[in-house]
């Protein structure tokens, strides 16, 4: 009997003893978890900054114009083509804090052994030295949609000039048949000799003269397959894109001459961007019709609008897409085609509908 | 385990949980300052990259500032500036990485650095042109060092602002986890403040709660009552010990109060014996005295004395002197034994013979018995000390006019004897006095047999181990006394009785 209570006791004391060490247990474990947990937290939000991806090839695209949408497309068409092949394209300057001209760009990709060089930089001297100081040291270049054939570049990546200017000769005739069917309609029709159409064709300076006698021979074969009695008088007008806002006071400069022409037909996209709003300024809107370049979404609104008669547009991605694939062929089989042509597309009022679809509308005034 | 817990000292377990507690506390603190630490680390290590960035950048421009340096004066002190320079922008330069990621960062290093050692490449031609005097080398070599200083010092100011960039946020990032970091610790170490107070109380409850029942029940026993339930020892620390000690101390109290209570008993029966020495010393006295008279002597005398009578025809002395010859013999026999009442009734009856020969029939003796009741026994020498008792005291100096009853009956569970006289009575003193045993018999006054009242009334109550063997009654000064004296009705008689 006696023994029995000690036992009960003894149990009694125990499950007393437990009672009192389990909720301390519990409760430390508790703290130490919350504790844990939150380290844990910490760290895991610490690394998700860290994850980052490595490449194999390091090419660089150097344009003269960073952020113009052209050549970011062309530049996104480079990047999208060039990630499955492990390689990273960069626009080279984009991160940096000047704004250095393609030259001085070429000069970095130089000294700093990328691995592929695309290159838009026009048919100047200097150009041509980097592009062969380039391909001595073995980094292969590709110029883009301005080709410097005299150079030692090993691929040239651009649109036909020849086929754009034939797209821009019969956008020219299209132009001058309006033309006609107003001047019908309206109380011109009183016999007179009416002038010739001036035609403008707004050119780099920078672009070499060979590409523009590619385009030019292309509109004038366009337009003289087309025979209708109306006389033209095609000149072309050289932008100074020396600096930086340059270009646009140029373009101004013919919409102030006397002679303001009838067509003007832009060969890139800030030249189109530039004369439309000269147009819509000047207020010779119906007067001049622009033969613009490229679809971005200011230029398809402008189509829209009536303001820009009509676009050439490069399938941009295309292009770049093009660049990435030269640069991998040289470097893995020492060469590549001499030319890559990118598909050119028409952009007027009848079908710029299915272009601004794709791409949402830009707020333009 | 868990009972060398509970066999610990009290000590050791207080000082234990203060420890744990402690240790806890201190546990945790550790465990904050740590993540405190490593932040304030990763904190400091934030704008790491741009210290960097600096210090190449400081480098850069003071290679440049030698090469510029050496090219203006061609000191000696330029040249090994240069060296120095050179040396320690290399080492910069090799830090960074060459790896080409989809961040920004990463590519800018990889640039930075392929261009430094072009840079390098140019500075040290530089150099060499203008040692060797080639005025048009170094011309062309510097002016394409300079370029490429410049083109190195935007990348370095322009990866240094994008870092920054990051680095604020990051930095900001880090500061806002610091604070909710700092927040939680908060609530930690009240919780850990709170939760080991709470268990302190708890614990320090458990250890204390034995003593405070165990305080109860010394209250319980502080108040008289020996028989408090005592608390179970639950441990076996110093408390459990005194509770332990605590019941071992009641029960020996409670052993100690059982001999106290038996040595009472003890002297009780002491003193008894006492009594009984008493009354031996009385009856070696008594027999002293009987021893003085040859009772043989005195026997065969009288006897020759009862036949010489018988011899001359004088039946009455014959009678007379036989009878004396029987109460001495009694008295002599029969001194320490236990009789029958009968014989004590017949020594009675012998006794009043030889008064009444000696006073010539004074004395009226009427005896009224119950028979059945004579076989019970009792101590000799009873009787008859009582009726001289009541000759001697009540009706000595009656003349013929004194009268003795004998009485014998039983009252319910005892046998009474009364001895009546209607002498001078006792007064109420008195008869307190020779039954509170303090009426000492005056020695060897007058005719005795010697046995005095208090000698009787001790002896009859060591016999039937009570104090009321005995009843004195007294209506007062002439109107006579009865003494009634009260025997156990023992199982013989009942027998009998039956």
């Amino acid at each position: 009997m006696h023994n029995n209570s000690e036992k009960n006791n003894s149990a009694h004391s125990r499950r007393r003893i437990a009672g009192l060490i389990i909720p301390t247990a519990i409760f430390a474990l508790a703290i130490l978890t919350v504790g844990v947990l939150l380290y844990r937290i910490y760290l895991v939000r610490q690394g998700q900054e860290g994850d980052e991806k490595s490449f194999d090839r390091y090419y660089v695209m150097i344009t003269d114009d960073l952020k113009s949408s052209f050549w970011q497309s062309v530049y996104s068409g480079a990047q999208s083509t060039a990630l499955d092949k492990n390689v990273f394209v960069e626009l080279l300057g984009s991160n940096l804090s000047y704004d250095y001209t393609p030259e001085e760009l070429m000069e970095i990709a130089i000294s700093s052994h990328v691995d592929g060089i695309m290159v838009y930089g026009g048919e100047t001297e200097r150009m041509k030295e980097l592009i062969d100081e380039a391909s001595q040291k073995g980094i292969p270049v590709v110029t883009m949609y301005s080709d410097n054939p005299n150079s030692q570049r090993c691929s040239f990546v651009g649109v036909s000039g020849y086929n754009m200017g034939r797209e821009y000769g019969r956008q020219v005739t299209d132009v001058l048949r309006e033309k006609k069917r107003l001047s019908y309609n309206g109380a011109t029709s009183n016999g007179e000799e009416e002038p010739p159409i001036g035609i403008t064709m707004l050119v780099d300076k920078n672009m070499s003269s060979s590409d523009q006698n590619v385009i030019m021979s292309g509109l004038k074969d366009s337009l003289s397959g087309e025979e209708n009695g109306t006389g033209y008088d095609i000149r072309t007008m050289a932008v100074d894109n020396s600096n930086p806002f340059s270009v646009e006071e140029s373009i101004r400069d013919v919409f102030m001459e006397e002679n303001i022409p009838d067509i003007l037909i832009c060969l890139n996209e800030l030249d189109t961007t530039c004369a439309y709003q000269a147009a819509i300024d000047y207020n010779m809107v119906g007067s001049v019709y622009i033969l613009g370049y490229y679809d971005s979404d200011k230029i398809l609104n402008a189509i829209s609008r009536n303001v820009v008669f009509s676009s050439v547009a490069i399938d941009t991605n295309e292009l770049g897409s093009f660049c990435v694939e030269a640069l991998e062929e040289y470097n893995e089989s020492g060469n590549t085609s001499q030319y890559f042509t990118a598909d050119i597309t028409l952009i007027d009022r009848n079908n710029v509908s299915q272009f601004m679809t794709k791409e949402e509308p830009a707020d333009v005034e | 385990m868990l009972s060398k817990l509970r066999s610990l000292p009290l000590s050791y377990k207080i000082s234990g949980i203060y420890i744990l507690a402690n240790l806890f506390i201190f546990i945790v603190d550790i465990l904050l300052l740590w993540g405190i630490n490593s932040m304030s680390v990763d904190m400091e290590m934030t704008y790491q990259d741009n210290r960097h960035l600096n210090e190449l950048l400081l480098s850069l421009d003071s290679v440049q500032d030698a090469m510029t340096g050496y090219l203006n004066a061609k000191t000696t002190d330029s040249l090994s500036d240069y060296y120095i320079s050179e040396q320690h922008y290399s080492e910069l330069v090799n830090e960074l990485g060459t790896e080409i990621t989809d961040r920004p960062y990463g590519r800018m290093e990889r640039n930075i650095k392929n261009m430094s050692a072009d840079y390098l490449d140019d500075v040290s031609k530089t150099i060499e042109a203008k040692r060797g005097r080639n005025v048009e080398k170094y011309r062309v070599h510097y002016e394409d060092a300079t370029r490429l200083y410049e083109y190195i010092k935007t990348y370095i100011r322009s990866l240094n602002s994008e870092q920054f960039v990051t680095n604020s946020q990051m930095y900001t990032s880090l500061a806002r986890s610091f604070r909710i970091f700092e927040f939680f610790a908060i609530i930690i170490m009240f919780a850990v403040l709170v939760g080991s107070a709470l268990i302190i109380i708890r614990i320090t409850g458990a250890l204390i709660d034995p003593l405070k029942q165990l305080s109860e029940s010394a209250d319980e026993v502080a108040n008289g009552n020996l028989d408090a339930t005592l608390p179970k020892s639950t441990y076996d620390d110093e408390i459990g010990k005194l509770t332990s000690a605590f019941g071992k101390m009641m029960v020996s109290i409670k052993e100690y109060i059982e001999r106290i209570r038996m040595s009472m008993e003890k002297e009780r029966i002491m003193q008894e014996k006492e009594l009984m020495m008493e009354t031996h010393l009385k009856d070696a006295q008594l027999k002293y005295l009987q021893a003085q008279i040859n009772p043989h002597f005195l026997f065969n005398t009288l006897n020759a004395g009862a036949q010489l009578a018988m011899m001359e025809g004088a039946d009455r002395t014959y009678e007379y002197v036989q009878t004396v010859a029987d109460f001495f013999r009694y008295n002599v026999k029969k001194q320490d034994e236990m009789v029958n009442l009968e014989e004590e009734v017949e020594l009675v009856d012998n006794y009043i013979r030889i008064l009444n020969v000696r006073f010539s029939g004074d004395i009226h003796y009427e005896k009224q018995v119950d028979e059945r009741l004579l076989k019970v026994r009792m101590p000799s020498m009873i009787l008859q000390p009582i009726v001289e008792n009541a000759v001697n005291h009540g009706i000595r100096e009656m003349g013929d006019k004194g009268h003795i009853f004998l009485r014998v009956y039983r009252d319910l569970d005892r046998i009474c004897v009364s001895v009546r006289d209607n002498g001078k009575g006792m007064s109420s003193e008195d008869i307190d006095k020779v039954v509170g045993g303090k009426w000492k018999y005056e020695e060897q006054v007058g005719d005795s047999n010697g046995i005095g009242m208090d000698n009787v009334i001790a002896r009859l109550r060591l016999y039937c181990e009570r104090d009321d063997v005995i009843n004195i009654y007294s209506e007062g000064e002439d109107l006579g006394t009865e003494v009634i004296i009260y025997l156990p009705l023992t199982d013989e008689v009942i027998k009998k009785d039956v």
